[in-house]
């Protein structure tokens, strides 16, 4: 089980290791990112309870939305520590 | 909004200084007199009761519109995420788009809007509104778009609770696309 900023790392390359994922999601207004020390880790955000990752997929989308979100989820779970893990896309 | 904070801070330091008569403010020299006495005579109205029938409608009305919101306060806001399943989302525009997108590749169709709205549960509320030409057989397009627009999401794996469609007849000039 990895812990803050290992996790956001674990988590980003995961996701972007994705079939279908074309880059993390950096949001509209705010960016979401974990923060530790001067390292920064954009799209993925650490709580105690949830684990969120954000995608932006590739268009267009090798097979359907679920699909790409279940294997994210499946990939990080080892890491995720019992973390709720949410994929936003 | 910053400059209605200042505005309510510099208020309240003015009223701090009037009402505790600090550096020679005193309440009194406001000219303020005859709004207070209206006041006090309205409250001394109400406790006894003598007021006029319209005033008592005013009130009335007051209250039951303050419960309106009240209770409009209390319901929690709508989601701003479009939710799939068990801890997946997607952002309105990603639907919005999507539904566009299928909307305008189908023939009769020479242009369209589409608002989404989140729901609590699973899938998204689409307003779709399509123009077409004048003269077109609407019911047919309108069922055609509809089920044209479910498949496609439903491949995409996008979930929609409710599909409204509304079909305009619009000028062709003043479309998106003359021609499809």
């Amino acid at each position: 089980m990895a812990d803050g900023i290992e996790l956001a790392r674990a988590a980003s390359v995961a996701a972007l290791a994705t079939e279908g994922v074309y880059s993390m999601g950096r949001g509209r207004y705010v960016e979401p990112a974990t923060y530790e020390g001067s390292e920064k880790v954009s799209g993925v955000v650490v709580t105690p309870e949830d684990l969120e990752i954000h995608i932006v997929a590739r268009y267009p989308l090798p097979r359907p939305i679920p699909e790409i979100a279940e294997t994210i989820r499946e990939i990080v779970a080892p890491y995720a520590g019992g973390r709720k893990t949410i994929v936003l896309l | 909004m910053i400059l209605l904070l200042a505005a309510l801070f510099v208020l309240g330091v003015y009223v701090v200084i009037y009402a505790f008569d600090l550096f020679d403010y005193k309440l009194e020299s406001l000219p303020i007199t005859d709004f207070t006495k209206g006041v006090d005579n309205f409250v001394a109205g109400v406790e006894d009761g003598s007021l006029s029938t319209v005033t008592i409608i005013i009130l009335v009305l007051l209250a039951i519109l303050g419960l309106i919101w009240f209770i409009a306060e209390l319901r929690p806001s709508a989601p701003r995420r479009v939710r799939m399943g068990s801890g997946t989302y997607v952002t309105r525009s990603v639907v919005e788009d999507e539904v566009s997108t299928v909307a305008e590749q189908v023939p009769d169709v020479l242009g369209s809007s589409v608002g989404v709205k989140a729901k609590r549960s699973p899938g998204a509320q689409v307003d779709l509104e399509a123009r077409v030409r004048r003269g077109e057989d609407l019911g047919t397009i309108k069922s055609g778009l509809q089920s044209t627009v479910r498949e496609r999401l439903s491949e995409r794996g996008l979930p929609v609770s409710k599909l409204n469609v509304k079909l305009v007849e619009a000028d062709p000039r003043q479309t998106k696309t003359r021609v499809q």
